[in-house]
């Protein structure tokens, strides 16, 4: 449970943890787009010597990124085989009796892993340079001009902040359960399927219980302090748009125009 | 036999930013057979001593010996789930470990995870359950259809099912009435008498650590800072000032008595003890 890095914030400081969430969320969008764009694999180059920067740049370890990228591998190495069944065209690469790969199926993928490999890097800049109350904050920002058309912008902010602030909450209690049912005898690791279905029983029902009951008493003490949900607030924490933010934001359009203008001249 | 913590530390998400140090060069020996309370401010590291003693967390370095068995850090560990039986650990807020349709069912969940058969399992549960004053005739109700109070009791009644020869209990009486609190104390002190069973509380309660308690350890930032009779401890002004330790009733109230002329021995620990020996010394004069 503790190898979860991926979303998770870390509490540094760095010139990436220093920006505003709206500038940070907003960069990722269009550098994400530009990841996606283009075709050339000097392109690629950039965009991964650039990232790479930012990365340095937010003192996270490299080895972190590392760990959030694991879980991804499964999914690349199917990808890979999809490609080699299905792309048919290019030079020949390997051919065994009727089983043959074509250099564009690896070419594919490679350009598939290279993208999800740069944009999930971006995603972890952000998750793990912002704190989660000032990503919701920034979403909330981003999306208050939708209520134009009378979107509940503010309850959807409201929603993940509580969804988010409970993640570690419910990674405790689900801890302090099975705690409590290892010391009862259940093994989670070992055991036959039966005893296994019987382990994780043990574990989702009082976790369901508790979940419940902590929404319960959320909602009460919301109530209680007198929450209403389409009631303008006024807000404790006020987010600056400052000059580096703008820098910030500018960097990533250019780079985002550069990787446009890449389809066309390269 | 004694259980032995030697120069064992604790840290919490080793290797990362917010690593955080919970234990620190722990040397400790527990006395088996006795009633020992560990106490401290929370944040200490009372719950994170606790859960070393049945092997859920392991040690950073360093070692802990208990019933035969050494339990080194970074070495694997095999067979724990052998301890766990031996060593039972009740939680803090230990209702919330319940899941099964029926409370006789769920007290013997923990039997039969050891593999013994149903019939004994059930047995072992009424006794448990008789144990914490469970009336029979709720055996077959919901545990979630009961006040908080009984859930907690059925919690204890899981693990005592278990016949652990080690009972670690993790703050037991919290947010229980007085009464309960009462109930549940003389429950386990009645284990420890006549089954001879092991009994570590963890315990915020000084008094009644002071009423029951024969050894303490007071813990202070991740290390041990007292670790000795109760009586020593409590009756010790220059101890209790230092780790500012809320002073039991009765020691206020005996020094009060001594004030005013009584010889009050140092080894009563229960207001019954001092009524008895006032009433012989009223009696005197």
């Amino acid at each position: 449970m503790n190898n979860l890095v991926f979303g998770k914030y870390i509490p540094i400081k760095s010139p990436i943890h220093d920006l505003d969430p709206r500038a940070k969320i907003a960069a990722l969008f269009v550098m994400i787009a530009a990841v996606f764009i283009p075709k050339s694999w000097y392109c690629y180059a950039l965009l991964g010597v650039i990232i790479l920067g930012i990365v340095l740049l937010s003192h996270i370890k490299i080895t972190m990124i590392l760990k959030a990228l694991k879980p991804t591998m499964f999914m690349m190495a199917f990808l890979l085989i999809i490609n080699c069944l299905t792309v048919k065209t290019g030079t020949v690469l390997l051919s065994y009796k009727s089983f043959v790969i074509y250099s564009d199926a690896v070419l594919n993928t490679l350009f598939i892993v290279v993208r999800l490999l740069l944009m999930i890097m971006l995603t972890t800049i952000l998750t793990a340079t912002t704190k989660p109350l000032d990503l919701t904050l920034g979403i909330e920002s981003l999306l208050s001009p939708l209520k134009v058309i009378h979107f509940p912008y503010h309850e959807i902010a409201m929603m993940i902040s509580i969804a988010l602030r409970f993640i570690p909450t419910i990674i405790e209690e689900t801890m302090r359960i099975m705690n409590s049912q290892k010391s009862r005898g259940v093994d989670f690791e070992e055991g036959k399927l039966r005893e296994k279905i019987n382990a994780i029983l043990s574990l989702i029902i009082p976790l369901f219980t508790v979940a419940f009951q902590r929404a319960f008493e959320l909602a009460d003490a919301m109530e209680a302090r007198g929450y209403v949900p389409d009631q303008e607030r006024t807000k404790y924490h006020t987010l600056k748009f400052r000059f580096k933010d703008f820098l910030f934001l500018l960097f990533a359009h250019i780079l985002l125009a550069l990787m446009i203008l890449s389809r066309f001249y390269l | 036999m004694a259980i032995k913590f030697k120069s064992l530390s604790y840290i919490y998400d080793e290797g990362m930013p917010y690593a955080h140090k919970a234990l620190d060069d722990i040397n400790l020996e527990l006395v088996e057979g006795k009633v020992t309370a560990i106490i401290g401010e929370t944040g200490s590291g009372k719950s994170t001593l606790v859960e070393h003693l049945n092997a859920l967390l392991l040690p950073s370095s360093g070692s802990l010996e208990i019933l035969d068995r050494e339990i080194v850090a970074r070495e694997k560990n095999k067979g724990l789930k052998a301890l766990r039986k031996e060593v039972g650990l009740v939680f803090q807020f230990s209702e919330y470990q319940l899941f099964e349709e029926t409370i006789l069912k769920d007290v013997a969940f923990g039997p039969k995870n050891y593999g013994i058969s149903e019939e004994e399992a059930n047995d072992k549960a009424r006794k448990a359950l008789k144990l914490v004053g469970i009336d029979e005739k709720m055996f077959d109700v919901s545990p979630f259809d009961i006040s908080g109070g009984q859930k907690r009791r059925i919690a204890i009644a899981g693990i005592l099912a278990l016949e652990p020869s080690v009972l670690v209990l993790d703050e037991p009486t919290a947010g229980l009435d007085p009464k309960g609190a009462q109930e549940m104390i003389e429950i386990f002190i009645t284990l420890n008498r006549k089954q001879g069973k092991t009994i570590i509380i963890v315990s915020h309660d000084n008094e009644m650590v002071y009423n029951y308690a024969e050894n303490t350890v007071l813990m202070e930032k991740g290390r041990i800072a007292y670790c000795g009779p109760t009586l020593e401890l409590f009756n010790n002004d220059e101890l209790v000032r230092k780790y500012h330790l809320l002073e039991p009733q009765l020691v206020s109230f005996k020094r009060m008595l001594k004030e005013e002329g009584f010889k009050v021995p140092a080894e009563i620990r229960t207001i019954g003890e001092l009524a008895k020996y006032m009433g012989k010394e009223v009696r005197k004069r």
